[in-house]
């Protein structure tokens, strides 16, 4: 077979030709109005991301319009997929797939199903994975099959007439090493099983990259997150209810002892005293020179927000959002007069991580009723969360089970500090509302407020006794000055959080 | 929720209530009487210079503390110092005022109005130094710890001498436990050991010193350093049972890890040498015979304690020939070969005891170990035949051994005929006749029993459950409201029960109200939560009703 066509170079050709063939009508307007989208879609993820660099004029409504507008036009894709072929149907479900998860996930966000919206952050991720795999599987397949039918084609061409298989042995045993992952003769995939060898390197190579794009894409978009407290200024005193008295004062008569008119004077103890109660805050609440409530190191468009820690093993969304502690954060901004974020939020422990250590959240909550599995790297973020950025977590025990596995989640974190039960006369009780009793509606883990403290300030608030239903709608059921108590003291902590961090940056800044 | 669980849960907790509530009550007894007795009291020569108008009102905040009545007694040492301000008793009075805070939870009041206070307005009184120590002291009870330790340090350096160096050294001690910092803690622990007086108020917590220096000493591998911190506290006699006791854990620990294997090797050979020469030479005295007999024994036991497994039997062996026989070393022998799954050497062993009665009861016990009920039964039926005179622990014994082969017939017949011999703990017999009823699953019988038993609440709870079993809700919940209605103590436990029975009885709504009643009647209770919880789990239900404060 001199000039002759060789059987794998054929196959090779029918391939090619078939690829060809199924990618032939290509529609052009579709992919023009694809890369026009591309940009605003781009510009809303990152706004969706990232809400606290975003203009206040992008409102949810104009991203929930630039993503939902991939719907028509994946179907649109899909359609042509179906006509074009099996390969390229194929490749349109492994693009549209990241665009369409990002998609559910935003909508379970605006609609707060939470629990959806955690479940398919995980279940996306997976399918992700599988997805790229697959990807990776088939690219090393075709890649590896054709170097080895044109290796088969030179062999066939310059050495005597072999059967395919003889001559692909031929090839492996003979010329210079071969470095390419691609090329199953790569010396380092040795002689026996080699592509046995080169699927398992493929997976792992797959897998650690994934793993470690997976973290950096956290990592980077990480960086970015941001807290800023609302600017302002305020005391830490403790709200006075000033009683001002005010003094009636009677008509005066003049009386002529050796008058003939009988005159009876009022004896002295019946001067009536009205009692008039002034309620007004007499200050504003916060820290700081500046004006209305809020926090010295606090930004114009910074807001007081309640982040909620998310973890594996149990029900960390516990009266999580509309009707839940939404309810507090809105308490707390009548309370304190100072701006509060318009609905709660929640956060991985691992993505404390990515705020920088002066833009902080000064307080994060957390609760549940079941188990708390934390991992060994969310512990070691947890601890520098508290200790190096001066944060502080408020926990809400939701069962008796809960308070023991949060107890021994502490011993891990912070295991040179005992915790100790906080004082009834601790700022933390006293400012802004003080509480001559810690309010709680069942004693999951005892009565009193326990306390981890370090450097003179409280880094771990914990409340023994469910205060987040306390703060839900309905209460609880629990009387009207227990719930009122609990919102008081829910204030408290936030504020006590947000006062020692404000104090912190401004150490911070003074010793720069 | 299943009713063995409850049954079991209700046990435990009783029992758990109970040690808890004893060791509670201990340790504070210990504590108040080592803390409570010099530094918050007033000396009866200060009681001797007060004016009669003074110690009248004195007595009546005294009163009120006693009572632990915290909030008037607060206020009557309060009416004291506004009344007496110039008295000698008003240092006194300032301080206990400030304790009266602490107890109310407000230590920083008591810090800032109330210790500081006397240390300012009355610093050469000795309240002054129980109130610098008690700065440090509350500091520390509320978690700052640098502050606590500057004052601590601060009441060391002072009152070298006076009883508040010692606590003041003890928390420095707990502080620097919590904070790992070993150089200080053992600097704190030297100086209480060797340095500090043992009066009375002070020699508990010297005492505790000195073992807890032992025992670092001993995980250091610095034997002869934890002897001499020992020596401080005991006596020659007792010497060697508290070297064994305080040296077994540490050596266990370090021949039990591989990295550590050879310095736990040192301080065995060490020990067993130190425990050998520690034997008197002159054996004349029975004081000296039982001494050496211990020490020898002691030797066998750290020879156990090391892993020495060559060397055990032949340790133990040599006490038993000194002695010509000893059931005690013959038993830690027994209990060793046990420990190693050795049941046919350790009965080897127990068959050789003095006591041949003593011995056998070893012998059937290690079968029900085992659970070979048969041999058990055996060995035990033999033991009634031979030794008359305790037929009624061997009785008992058997009873179990029956009870564990799920012999109920036999059990019952054998308690049956304890409470006919030993009618002295007739009541005690009866119950176990309840029990094994229960056990059977013969509920109705077990019920006609426990009617009999005298241990109110304990029996009604127990009628309750086998009616829940015997499916009767009605009873059970008249005999839980029984309960709920003349025990306080289990009226939470009682009613979350009624709450359970509905709920397994399938009155959905009614068993709703029932926890619900709960949460309202006894928010403060552990059951509340208990019950809170269930209704949220179970019926998404947050309406649960409770709420209180810790006041």
């Amino acid at each position: 077979m001199s000039r002759g066509v060789s059987p794998s170079s054929v196959h090779h050709d029918q391939t090619a030709k078939r690829m060809t063939n199924s990618l032939a009508p290509f529609p052009r307007r579709l992919a023009w109005i694809t890369a026009a989208g591309i940009v605003p879609w781009l510009l809303a993820l990152a706004a969706w991301q990232l809400p606290d660099q975003t203009p206040e004029w992008v409102s949810v409504w104009l991203l929930a319009g630039i993503f939902s507008a991939t719907l028509p036009l994946g179907i649109a894709w899909l359609r042509w997929g179906r006509q074009a072929g099996r390969n390229s149907l194929l490749a349109v479900c492994a693009g549209l797939y990241p665009i369409w998860w990002q998609l559910a996930l935003f909508w379970s966000d605006v609609l707060e199903l939470y629990e959806i919206r955690s479940g398919l952050a995980t279940a996306g991720l997976i399918g992700l994975f599988v997805i790229g795999l697959s990807i990776v599987t088939w690219y090393l397949e075709r890649k590896s099959r054709r170097i080895e039918l044109a290796q088969i084609d030179v062999a066939l061409r310059s050495g005597p007439i072999l059967t395919p298989h003889a001559a692909s042995a031929e090839i492996q045993n003979t010329g210079p090493r071969i470095w390419n992952p691609l090329d199953l003769r790569a010396w380092y995939y040795g002689r026996g099983g080699r592509k046995l060898k080169q699927s398992t390197a493929a997976t792992i190579g797959y897998t650690a990259l994934f793993w470690i794009l997976a973290m950096l894409s956290s990592q980077v978009g990480g960086c970015q997150k941001i807290y800023e407290m609302p600017a302002g200024g305020g005391k830490q005193q403790t709200v006075a209810q000033t009683v001002r008295i005010q003094k009636v004062i009677r008509k005066k008569f003049v009386i002529n002892p050796l008058s003939a008119i009988k005159f009876s004077v009022p004896p002295i103890d019946e001067v009536k005293l009205q009692l008039q109660e002034v309620t007004a805050h007499q200050y504003a609440i916060g820290y700081g020179e500046g004006t209305g409530a809020g926090f010295a190191g606090g930004t114009q468009r910074g807001k007081v927000r309640l982040i909620r820690l998310e973890y594996d093993g149990g029900d960390w969304n516990l009266n999580f959002g509309i009707g839940g502690d939404v309810n507090m954060l809105m308490e707390y901004g009548l309370l304190t007069q100072q701006r509060v974020g318009e609905k709660t939020e929640s956060l991985r422990i691992s993505q404390l991580a990515s705020f920088p250590a002066e833009k902080s959240p000064p307080v994060v909550f957390l609760t549940g009723q079941g188990s708390l599995s934390v991992s060994n790297t969310d512990v070691k973020v947890l601890r520098e969360y508290l200790r190096d950025k001066h944060g502080m977590l408020f926990v809400s025990a939701g069962s008796a089970h809960f308070h023991n596995q949060f107890l021994a989640l502490m011993t891990r974190v912070l295991p040179d500090v005992r915790p100790v039960s906080i004082p009834l006369d601790d700022s933390i009780h006293r400012v802004p509302f003080a509480l001559p009793a810690v309010p709680y509606v069942v004693p999951h883990g005892g009565k009193e407020a326990l306390g981890w403290s370090a450097d003179g300030r409280w880094l771990v608030y914990y409340h023994p006794g469910d205060i987040s239903d306390a703060w839900a709608d309905g209460h609880a059921g629990i009387p009207q000055e227990i719930y009122t108590a609990c919102y008081q003291l829910g204030a408290n902590v936030i504020n006590y959080g947000h006062f020692e961090y404000a104090k912190w940056l401004q150490s911070k800044g003074a010793s720069k | 929720m299943n009713s063995a669980h409850v049954c079991s849960g209700f046990h435990r907790t009783v029992r758990l209530r109970m040690m808890t509530a004893l060791l509670v009550g201990c340790l504070v007894s210990v504590v108040t009487a080592a803390r409570g007795s010099e530094l918050d009291e007033l000396p009866l020569d200060s009681w001797k210079l007060l004016r009669e108008v003074e110690r009248y009102q004195l007595q009546i905040a005294e009163k009120y503390w006693v009572e632990q009545n915290w909030k008037t007694a607060a206020a009557e040492y309060e009416k004291f110092l506004e009344l007496y301000e110039k008295s000698t008793g008003a240092a006194y009075a300032q301080l206990k005022w400030s304790l009266a805070q602490v107890k109310l939870r407000k230590q920083n009041t008591a810090i800032k109005d109330g210790f500081q206070t006397v240390v300012d307005y009355w610093p050469d009184s000795p309240q002054a130094v129980a109130a610098a120590y008690y700065i440090g002291r509350t500091q520390k009870e509320i978690g700052n710890t640098k502050k606590a330790k500057t004052a601590l340090k601060e009441v060391v350096t002072k009152y070298p001498k006076h009883l508040a160096t010692v606590y003041a050294l003890n928390d420095l001690v707990d502080l620097a436990t919590i904070e790992m910092d070993v150089p200080a803690r053992i600097e704190a622990l030297k100086k209480l050991t060797f340095d500090c007086q043992r009066v009375p108020d002070s020699v508990g917590v010297c005492q505790q010193a000195s073992q807890q220096l032992a025992a670092h000493a001993f995980r250091e591998g610095a034997f002869d350093d934890g002897v001499k911190a020992l020596a401080t506290t005991y006596q020659p006699a007792q010497l060697p049972l508290a070297v064994f006791d305080h040296v077994k854990t540490p050596l266990s620990e370090l021949t039990g890890d591989a990295k550590t294997k050879d310095k736990g090797s040192r301080l065995a050979d060490q020990a067993i040498a130190w425990m050998k020469q520690a034997a008197p030479a002159d054996l004349t005295t029975p004081e000296a015979k039982t001494l050496a007999r211990q020490t020898l024994l002691l030797a066998a036991d750290l020879t156990a304690v090391a892993r020495r497994d060559d060397q055990v039997a032949s340790a133990y062996e040599a006490v038993v020939v000194a002695n010509k026989t000893d059931d005690d070393a013959l038993g830690r022998l027994a209990a060793w070969y046990k420990g190693k799954m050795n049941y046919d050497k350790a009965r080897e062993t127990y068959r050789r005891y003095a006591n041949p009665f003593e011995g056998l009861g070893q012998v059937a016990y290690s079968f029900r170990e085992q659970q070979k009920w048969p041999q058990a039964v055996e060995v035990y039926l033999q033991l009634l035949g031979q030794d008359a005179e305790h037929k009624v622990r061997w009785k008992q014994e058997l009873a179990l051994a029956h009870r564990g082969a799920q012999k109920w017939p036999e059990a019952i017949a054998l308690y049956e005929e304890l409470v006919r011999d030993d009618l002295a703990n007739a009541g005690r017999w009866r119950w176990e006749v309840g029990c094994t009823h229960r056990d059977a699953g013969q509920y109705k019988e077990a019920i006609g029993h426990y009617r009999q038993c005298e241990n109110f609440p304990e029996n009604y709870n127990q009628m309750a459950w086998c009616h829940r079993q015997l499916k009767q809700p009605a009873e059970a919940i008249i005999l839980y409201k029984q309960v709920a209605a003349d025990s306080k103590p289990y009226a939470a436990w009682a009613l979350l029960q009624v709450a359970y029975t509905r709920e397994e009885s399938g009155e959905q709504e009614p068993a709703i109200q029932a926890f619900q009643f709960v949460c309202k009647k006894y928010p403060k209770d552990p059951n509340a939560a208990t019950a809170h919880a269930h209704l949220q789990q179970k019926y998404k239900i947050s309406v649960t009703l409770g709420g209180a404060t810790d006041d």
